[in-house]
């Protein structure tokens, strides 16, 4: 345990002093101001082009904006956040191998299976941190200047998009421990994710999908109820803990 | 005792055979100069004991446990310095030595007492820069102090000297010297006199095999005198030595180089002494590990 939490020390550590920590935070923080004031700004900037638009034919009347516009916002720009994410951490594992670091701290008695631990838990957890962020900041803004009440299921909905940012934290962690470097790791956590939603065009297999988890909108308005997220949310949790469980064994035979 | 024994250990890269049939001995207390070819298969033999690398066949034991494939545990008796050392550039020496004494499960104050004990004996004890900003003279002398932390049985060190001026090779040797005392060290190289300077015994890798093993002394004792070298004090001597001797060889104007055994050696001084050649120095060549290096890699 001792070896572990020393590895995860290092590991926050290293997203601090590499400003990787801040660069996130500063995203996520943006984003959540973001949403909220898109929705703001929209009447505004409608009555701006209305004259524009009126040339082409089409009439601006009042547009009425609310806490609903600004979720749709958030989920509509969250996606963003996640790529950033895998972005900034797809070479969280492929440096270490490139580099040689892990050598040293191996050979010093940390086994293998701490390593994607304790990365698996930083990924986790900057995840939920930021996420929570961004979600808090623009709950906050929503409450202040419109209701939050209008919009149904909204707690439930952010878990749900939490869940799939969750399982694709998995993706990287099983690709960084199949491949060598993080071109490769973002391709195939990419890859994967489009894999999945080609198969959820196929209408049998939608409700199994994990990229269904992303399009929460008519969860929202009340239109469907989250019992319709549950196979993908049992999917989703279930391939994330075997992309996991599957590192260990691939770290542990990966030359070094 | 010996505190690494090897067995057989053999390792193909592709259908390039690195290592046929390896065995290796290294006793308690030695400093152990692992000799050998760019490229003829030192790193390949540390990564294996160090299980960081899968054999292909052979045994390997640390203190009389097997060392297994990806795991770790042999390790605990080990203190490894690779090559080109490679550190998290973002901490400060002190602050990588505790994240090693922590992964080692060494506890608080031991590991500051010891990291200070052992930054002074490196030198880096008034550093307080990251490691960033080090040389790469400083990174091997913070590589030493990580793999001596948990006062390791076996302090494995791939060639510690190569990328270093005369300066820092002199103190990464003084520094190994020192080790000895603390723990076993074994250090592959192919810079020949840092082994005659430190090693009590020496191992030669080649073709995949250890090609010859002892301590220095025994090692240098299975050669024979190399030869003779004649200096005489004026060239027209030189000139009539090599005239009548061909096999002398000339490596300066009035010094000659013999090759060969006793029998010829007393020949030509007896022409020396028959002919009034006036000869100014005559010198017995001392084998070297070079020659013998040599001599096994032919």
């Amino acid at each position: 345990m001792k070896p572990l939490l020393a590895f995860m020390k290092k590991e926050y550590l290293e997203a601090a002093r590499t400003g990787k920590l801040l660069i996130l935070i500063l995203l996520f923080v943006l984003f959540g101001i973001m949403n909220p004031a898109v929705a703001k700004l929209t009447p505004w900037m409608m009555e701006m082009l209305s004259d524009t638009i009126a040339e082409s034919g089409l009439i601006v009347t009042n547009i009425q904006v609310d806490a609903m516009s600004s979720w749709t916002q958030f989920f509509k720009n969250i996606p963003m956040a996640l790529i950033a994410f895998v972005l900034i951490f797809s070479d969280l594992f492929t440096k270490e191998y490139k580099s040689g670091t892990l050598l040293l701290v191996l050979t010093k008695g940390l086994s293998r299976y701490e390593v994607v631990f304790a990365k698996t838990l930083l990924l986790l957890s900057l995840w939920t941190f930021c996420y929570g962020i961004c979600f808090a900041i623009t709950y906050g803004y929503n409450a202040y200047f419109w209701d939050n009440g209008i919009v149904n299921n909204l707690f439930s909905s952010a878990a749900i998009w939490w869940l799939f940012g969750i399982w694709v934290i998995c993706l990287i962690v099983l690709f960084s421990s199949l491949l060598q470097n993080n071109t490769g790791v973002s391709l195939c956590t990419g890859g994967t994710v489009l894999l999945a939603y080609l198969l959820s065009l196929i209408p049998k297999v939608k409700v199994y999908s994990p990229t269904i988890l992303m399009d929460t909108n008519s969860l929202l308005i009340g239109a469907e109820s989250v019992d319709a997220y549950i196979k993908a949310v049992i999917i989703a949790a279930i391939s994330g803990v075997i992309c996991i469980a599957g590192s260990v064994p691939v770290m542990n035979k990966k030359q070094l | 005792m010996d505190v690494l024994a090897i067995r057989n250990l053999k390792k193909n890269f592709g259908s390039k055979k690195v290592l046929c049939g390896l065995d290796l001995s290294v006793p308690e207390h030695s400093i152990f100069g692992f000799i050998g070819k760019n490229g003829a298969g030192k790193t390949t033999t540390m990564k294996a004991i160090l299980g960081l690398l899968k054999s292909d066949g052979g045994k390997i034991y640390i203190m009389g446990e097997k060392v297994h494939f990806g795991k770790t545990s042999t390790n605990r008796h080990i203190g490894y310095l690779p090559d080109v050392p490679e550190f998290y550039s973002y901490m400060t020496s002190l602050e990588y030595l505790t994240l090693c004494g922590e992964v080692c499960g060494m506890d608080k104050a031991g590991i500051m007492t010891r990291s200070k004990e052992l930054l002074e004996l490196v030198g880096l004890g008034q550093e307080g820069r990251r490691i960033k900003g080090f040389s790469r003279g400083m990174k091997q002398r913070l590589g030493i102090a990580q793999a001596l932390l948990n006062r390791p049985k076996l302090l494995i060190c791939d060639e510690p000297t190569s990328a270093l001026d005369p300066a820092g090779r002199k103190e990464i040797l003084d520094i190994l010297l020192a080790a000895k005392e603390q723990t076993t060290v074994l250090f592959s190289t192919h810079i020949l006199s840092d082994v005659e300077r430190i090693c009590t015994e020496a191992a030669f890798l080649h073709d995949g095999k250890i090609a010859m093993q002892g301590s220095i002394t025994e090692l240098r004792n299975k050669q024979s005198s190399d030869g003779f070298i004649i200096e005489t004090e004026q060239k027209w001597a030189a000139d009539t030595l090599i005239k009548t001797f061909g096999d002398l060889q000339r490596t300066e104007q009035n010094t000659l180089v013999f090759h060969g055994g006793e029998d010829r050696f007393f020949s030509i001084m007896q022409y020396v002494v028959e002919n009034r050649i006036p000869i100014q120095i005559i010198e017995r060549i001392e084998p070297t590990l070079e020659s013998l290096f040599l001599e096994v890699i032919k």
